[in-house]
């Protein structure tokens, strides 16, 4: 007997493979143990090799479907490839990294198979073949535990960065398969240019200086862009400084926004709400300054400064030179 | 009928709310430092059909009666207190029009009230208690009326473009007219450089023989008296409402630091000097919102309310210094330094206990009406 | 032109907390809100209403109360709303629920573009759209940054993926979803609030719609929700850092350096 499929479904992030990928290719590898067959479903174009960028991180099984027409299909196109290759395959679970392309293409798959589809997850494991994936909800305030009982495949979109990707030796074994490619005459991507800009993103910092309502004054914050600069690191925010005008969503560590897990990340004037904790807990080391003694974020710290927040940064920044 | 009623109020609050929080709130400090509004404030604030709150849908506005017209009031004053009152300088003002113009007058001013700002003035330089003091007129001449004089201490004086002005027709005798910013002749005077509400602007307007016809006047000939304190009634009411508001920014900003502060190793929320500081700040609140809501239903009943008025606002501008003063105490150095709201807010408050009648005034009247029981 | 926007009603604030009790979620005492996200899809059909001679009808599923924030779309500016309200459809998951407000859009009619906010604030899936543009057969563009009507039939949007920013046309009818940096939402004016009550507002029950009961809420959903709680953050062993900023500094050099981290 064969054993059950579960798929992650790569993504492209220009010429190459989405990091999202790589990470949910190492957590499949972790919860399938003997019990399930991995496999990386990549729809590339003929000339592409991106399956490279896969190999290292050793599925069971690399599914490669070329047509030329991939690299610019678009949502519809791409999910109905992949409705073909599930009826084909009959997988127990399908993955796919919860960004953009990947909360666009899942539901419309899901809809095409009449299947159950957990958005944005966090953490994934299998009670026998049923995937119990965990959700947050009303902006990470809550998490829910969703399972799709009887319908297969069961389905999920993981949010970027939850999981960390790590190589193995072990390889991958390289198969071919084939779609028909209908294609959707009434849309068409005329462009796309690449956005250099946000090539490094809060959750691909591995250093992270983070601000909070504690730490937001312009003083402040410029002193925490030279930290961050020294360090080799970005700027994160929690909530409150959202608001402003040179920070945006994007840069928001907890509540909907990034979940991250640098090697190092200092927090400063940030009290600690639960969402936010949670969005930063998997960082290795994890320092924070703060005025008041009773901040929750201290708890969840391995090193703690009660103090001013700009006084600490001037401090480091003057040792540093 | 009620039902929707309660929907729609439901839905304007929740807007208001929503508009003071993104687009008021933010900019209380600024306003109060800039002694302006930023650009575009006032845009907006009419964009979003702010001006037309009480106005009657058939001149364009949303007809909100007098109670809900003064809970908006108080619900953007936690916001900034200014904006509120430049709106209660406007409500008052067309509610004289509404009370006492004739259908033609109507006609002619109101739909432009919800895009322009109305105002009433009657204090002159010779002093603002006695307006018989006054020595603005208006002469007949001919089939029309010549206006002379000048007028100071006017709530959105030179934000506003229509005036209702107090002027003599006669000796003995008050009347209102209309007037409005492009007439030939009129012109601006001098802002006010006041302590408190620093957003609002109070200023002066010139009138140099200012030609209109009969329906101009507002009212009646002599009705001069009866139209300016009908004016204050309805200020009155509104004060309240935004004296209020003041009261509930004070309160969150007092028990927001109790939460986070300590005294000692004691929570100042544990302290019983606070406890006495905040309840009674809170107690304030609600008597003012009480009175000014109480004043609000017997307008909206059609019953008299001047007395009501009156207390809602000698009592709550009173209440919002004293509760501005225990919440300065309860943040100390943070409460006196202008990086913080506090300050400002009593600054504004206290200008509530001269505008529209001094408290002194209002204290004469409440006693008389008493005394006429 | 018709437009329809979809919109869910949503609690005021995310501040839920859970019955330690029944371990269910406590939404007493929240207001009903339009989910902001949802405000930029209203605001883009009235933009569209006001160069065009567009209908913009309101389309929301939920019991009878979510009327109000479909007034407060009537009051932005929608010409009107249906409210898709029943117990037959209480439960549903994203894909029961997607099949509801497809079967509408078709019983509406003549609808050229369907438009979505990118996700509701409260469940965060933002896949009802592109399961209604499946189910409607229909072209979809999500996450749209900029949206315009480039053709009598037709739209083009901007969106930006992680890397990539994409210029996508789109033959309507269609579906779209938005971004929230699309537009900033206009508020309902207090006049236009009395005016939606002029405005018609039709509730759709089970019999008004052409549906295979088997797809409706909870036994046409096929997840399940098993477990909801509070998320509990890991606590550390803190070491303090003491004295001054200065002494504090050097001892968090000390520390980083030990750990190989500088």
């Amino acid at each position: 007997m064969s054993k059950p499929e579960l798929w992650v479904v790569a993504e492209r992030r220009l010429d190459h493979i989405e990091p999202t990928t790589q990470q949910l290719i190492t957590k499949a590898n972790q919860l399938a143990g003997d019990r399930f067959h991995v496999v990386a479903v990549l729809l590339e174009a003929t000339t592409d090799h991106l399956e490279d960028e896969l190999t290292t991180y050793g599925p069971d099984e690399i599914r490669v479907v070329r047509d030329d027409r991939f690299p610019t299909a678009t949502d519809a196109e791409l999910a109905d490839a992949l409705k073909q290759l599930v009826d084909a395959a009959q997988p127990n679970t399908v993955l796919f990294g919860a960004t953009i392309t990947g909360r666009s293409i899942a539901p419309r798959l899901q809809a095409k198979l009449q299947t159950g589809l957990t958005a944005d997850c966090l953490d994934l494991r299998f009670d026998d073949d049923t995937l119990v994936a965990t959700k947050p909800s009303y902006g990470d305030n809550i998490m829910c535990e969703i399972i799709c009982p009887d319908r297969r495949p069961q389905m999920a979109t993981v949010r970027p960065n939850t999981f960390a990707a790590q190589p193995t030796p072990n390889g991958a074994e390289l198969t071919t398969a084939k779609v028909d490619f209908h294609p959707v005459t009434r849309l068409h991507v005329t462009a796309a240019t690449p956005v250099v800009n946000t090539a490094t993103t809060v959750g691909d910092a591995s250093r992270v200086v983070a601000l909070g309502r504690g730490a937001a004054s312009a003083a402040t914050i410029d002193a925490a862009t030279q930290l961050a600069e020294r360090l080799g690191g970005r700027i994160g925010v929690s909530r409150p400084l959202t608001d402003q005008d040179r920070f945006t969503h994007d840069d928001q560590i907890g509540q909907s926004g990034n979940t991250i897990h640098p090697d190092l990340i200092l927090n400063f004037g940030i009290s600690g709400a639960v969402q936010y904790l949670v969005g930063m807990q998997d960082s290795q080391t994890i320092v924070s300054v703060n005025s008041d003694p009773n901040a929750p974020i201290f708890a969840a710290s391995d090193y703690g400064y009660v103090g001013d927040a700009q006084a600490f940064m001037t401090a480091l920044l003057g040792q540093f030179a | 009928m009620s039902t929707r009623n309660t929907a729609a109020e439901k839905l304007l609050l929740q807007m208001v709310d929503d508009y003071t929080a993104r687009e008021v709130a933010p900019l209380d400090m600024a306003i109060d430092h800039a002694q302006d509004y930023p650009e575009g404030f006032m845009k907006k604030l009419t964009e979003t059909g702010f001006l037309g709150l009480m106005l009657p849908q058939e001149f364009g506005g949303a007809e909100f009666g007098p109670e809900v017209t003064a809970t908006v009031l108080n619900h953007l004053a936690r916001g900034n207190a200014s904006t509120a009152v430049t709106l209660e300088g406007h409500f008052k003002t067309i509610d004289q029009i509404l009370k006492f113009g004739t259908p033609a007058l109507k006609q002619a001013l109101l739909p432009s009230a919800n895009q322009r700002i109305f105002a009433f003035s009657m204090t002159e330089a010779s002093g603002g208690s006695n307006p018989m003091g006054i020595s603005s007129t208006a002469t007949r001449e001919g089939d029309h009326w010549v206006i002379n004089g000048d007028k100071i201490m006017i709530t959105n004086g030179g934000l506003a473009q229509v005036y209702c002005v107090l002027v003599k027709t006669a000796p003995d005798q008050l009347s209102v007219f209309v007037v409005d910013q492009d007439m030939p002749g009129f012109s601006f005077g001098k802002r006010e450089d006041f302590i408190g509400l620093r957003g609002t602007p109070v200023g002066e307007i010139m009138m140099d023989h200012i030609i209109v016809d009969d329906d101009h006047l507002l009212g009646h000939l002599g009705d001069g008296g009866l139209i300016g304190d009908s004016a204050h009634d309805d200020a009155r009411i509104l004060m309240g409402a935004v004296l209020t508001g003041i009261m509930e920014h004070e309160l969150k900003i007092a028990t927001d630091y109790a939460k986070e502060r300590k005294a000692g190793d004691k929570p100042l929320t544990e302290l019983q000097v606070t406890h006495r500081k905040v309840a009674d700040i809170a107690m304030r609140k609600e008597t003012t919102k009480l009175l000014y809501q109480r004043a609000a239903q017997l307008k909206a009943a059609g019953q008299p309310y001047s007395e009501e008025a009156a207390m809602a606002k000698a009592h709550g501008s009173r209440a919002a210094v004293a509760a501005g003063d225990d919440a300065l105490q309860i943040l100390a150095g943070y409460g006196y330094s202008r990086e913080y709201p506090v300050e400002h807010l009593i600054r504004d408050a206290r200008a509530m206990e001269i505008a529209e009648g001094t408290v002194e005034k209002m204290r004469s009247a409440i006693a008389t009406a008493e005394f006429q029981k | 032109m018709k437009i329809v926007v979809c919109i869910k009603q949503v609690p005021e604030t995310n501040d839920v907390t859970i019955d330690p009790k029944t371990h269910n979620l406590d939404r007493r005492g929240l207001a009903g809100v339009m989910n902001p996200f949802d405000k930029n899809a209203v605001e883009q059909a009235l933009q569209f209403k006001a160069t065009t001679d567009a209908q913009v009808v309101l389309l929301s599923m939920g019991p009878d109360d979510y009327a109000q924030s479909l007034r407060e779309g009537m009051a932005m500016g929608a010409d009107s709303g249906v409210l898709l309200s029943d117990r037959a459809f209480a439960g549903a998951d994203t894909l029961a629920t997607g099949y509801v407000i497809a079967k509408a859009i078709e019983k509406i009619g003549d609808v050229d573009l369907v438009i979505f906010g990118r996700q509701a604030v409260d469940a965060d899936t933002g896949q009802v759209g592109p399961i209604v543009a499946e189910f409607l057969q229909q072209p979809q563009i999500t996450y749209a940054a900029t949206l315009r009507l480039s053709g009598p039939n037709e739209v083009t949007a901007e969106r930006l993926l992680e890397d990539t920013k994409q210029t996508l046309v789109a033959q309507l009818p269609a579906v779209v979803s938005v971004r929230s940096e699309l537009n900033p939402p206009r508020y309902p004016t207090p006049r236009n609030i009395q005016l939606s009550f002029e405005k018609p507002l039709t509730i759709w029950h089970h019999d008004d719609l052409d549906l295979d009961d088997s797809r409706l809420g909870q036994a046409g959903s096929p997840t399940i929700v098993t477990k909801v709680y509070a998320p509990k953050p890991v606590k550390r062993e803190l070491t303090p850092l003491t004295g001054t900023p200065q002494e504090a500094a050097s001892q968090l050099i000390k520390a980083l350096k030990d750990r190989q981290l500088l």
